[in-house]
């Protein structure tokens, strides 16, 4: 299910999310990631390199949080920070709507 | 911005007909953009290169300038930039304008001018709109409202805090051709876009940004 949330930064997130299904071997892991908004990010092509990044990353707020802060050591955003981007992760993962109904 | 070769900075000033929506760089139009109304009435929509949100271009002039020499820290550069506009609007008779960061402009609390800002092979382009008049409801007509926001709230929140400048494009572009010439101790020299630069936006037109994959890339 493509899961869509939509976080009130200083700029809007929109998060569009697909993850793998907990397994008793396994959490829940992000098999696709999309992140839009009206948002700035320097360079800008930076922000594909974080969605690649993000792909694979245990859906855990440490785990999340210790990838967009390695990102932004070769970054500039404006709009968000680490722990907004962090929550609108984490509140799509936990309660986001499924997409095809919006 | 390819073309920026020589080393003059160019400022370029232009309004649009008919009406169109830019979308920033990092959105959607899926999200931002009701599509079908705006092929309706004949409004294109195009994503832009740089960030920040949706945008009716309408009442409108739009400015971009592109140069060389720049401060390294985005904010300064915002605000370097920016405040020709200020200038601009004070030379209008507006008073005490001011700048928001990160990249608007304010006349008595009200918004009347955005802008946005990239950075490509040691060339800054900033591009901006500064609003003549403002039509809310058509705004609010072709650009989606996220599902958490009330639409009617909406619009008399956004009918507070934007507004046009009720002046002319001619009033505006001459006091703000003004206004960059004295900030960067600048003779201005008025040139017309050439042939070949009408030629390589066309191609840019039909293998970029007229694109679908453009576009609809997010």
């Amino acid at each position: 299910m493509l899961k869509h949330y939509v976080y009130k930064s200083d700029k809007l997130i929109h998060i569009l999310l697909e993850h793998t299904t907990k397994t008793p071997k396994q959490d829940c892991t992000i098999s696709s990631i999309s992140i839009t908004g009206d948002f700035f990010v320097y360079p800008e092509e930076s922000l594909d390199t974080l969605e690649a990044t993000l792909i694979g990353t245990k859906l855990d707020r440490y785990d999340i949080r210790q990838r967009v802060w390695q990102w932004l050591q070769g970054s500039q955003v404006f709009g968000f920070d680490i722990d907004s981007l962090t929550e609108a992760i984490m509140r799509c993962f936990h309660t986001g709507e499924d997409n095809h109904k919006i | 911005m390819k073309t920026v070769g020589i080393e003059t900075p160019t400022l370029r000033l232009y309004g649009w007909s008919p009406s169109a929506v830019s979308i920033g760089y990092f959105q959607s139009v899926e999200q931002e953009v009701n599509s079908e109304i705006c092929e309706k009435t004949g409004i294109d929509v195009v994503r832009r290169i740089t960030g920040g949100g949706a945008v009716l271009h309408d009442f409108e002039l739009t400015y971009s300038f592109i140069t060389r020499k720049y401060p390294q820290n985005i904010l300064e550069s915002y605000i370097l930039i920016c405040d020709p506009i200020i200038r601009c609007l004070a030379n209008l008779g507006f008073d005490e304008p001011r700048f928001v960061p990160l990249n608007d402009v304010l006349v008595d609390g009200k918004k009347v001018s955005g802008n946005a800002q990239t950075r490509k092979e040691g060339i800054l382009l900033q591009h901006g709109t500064i609003l003549l008049d403002v039509d809310i409801e058509k705004m609010f007509r072709v650009l989606k409202i996220p599902q958490q926001k009330i639409q009617d709230k909406l619009i008399s929140d956004v009918k507070q805090r934007v507004r046009g400048l009720n002046r002319t494009f001619e009033q505006v572009s001459v006091a703000l051709e003004q206004a960059f010439s004295t900030k960067f101790a600048a003779n201005l020299v008025i040139d017309k876009i050439t042939s070949q630069e009408c030629v390589d936006a066309q191609m840019l037109i039909e293998t970029k940004y007229g694109t679908h994959a453009w576009n609809w890339k997010r």
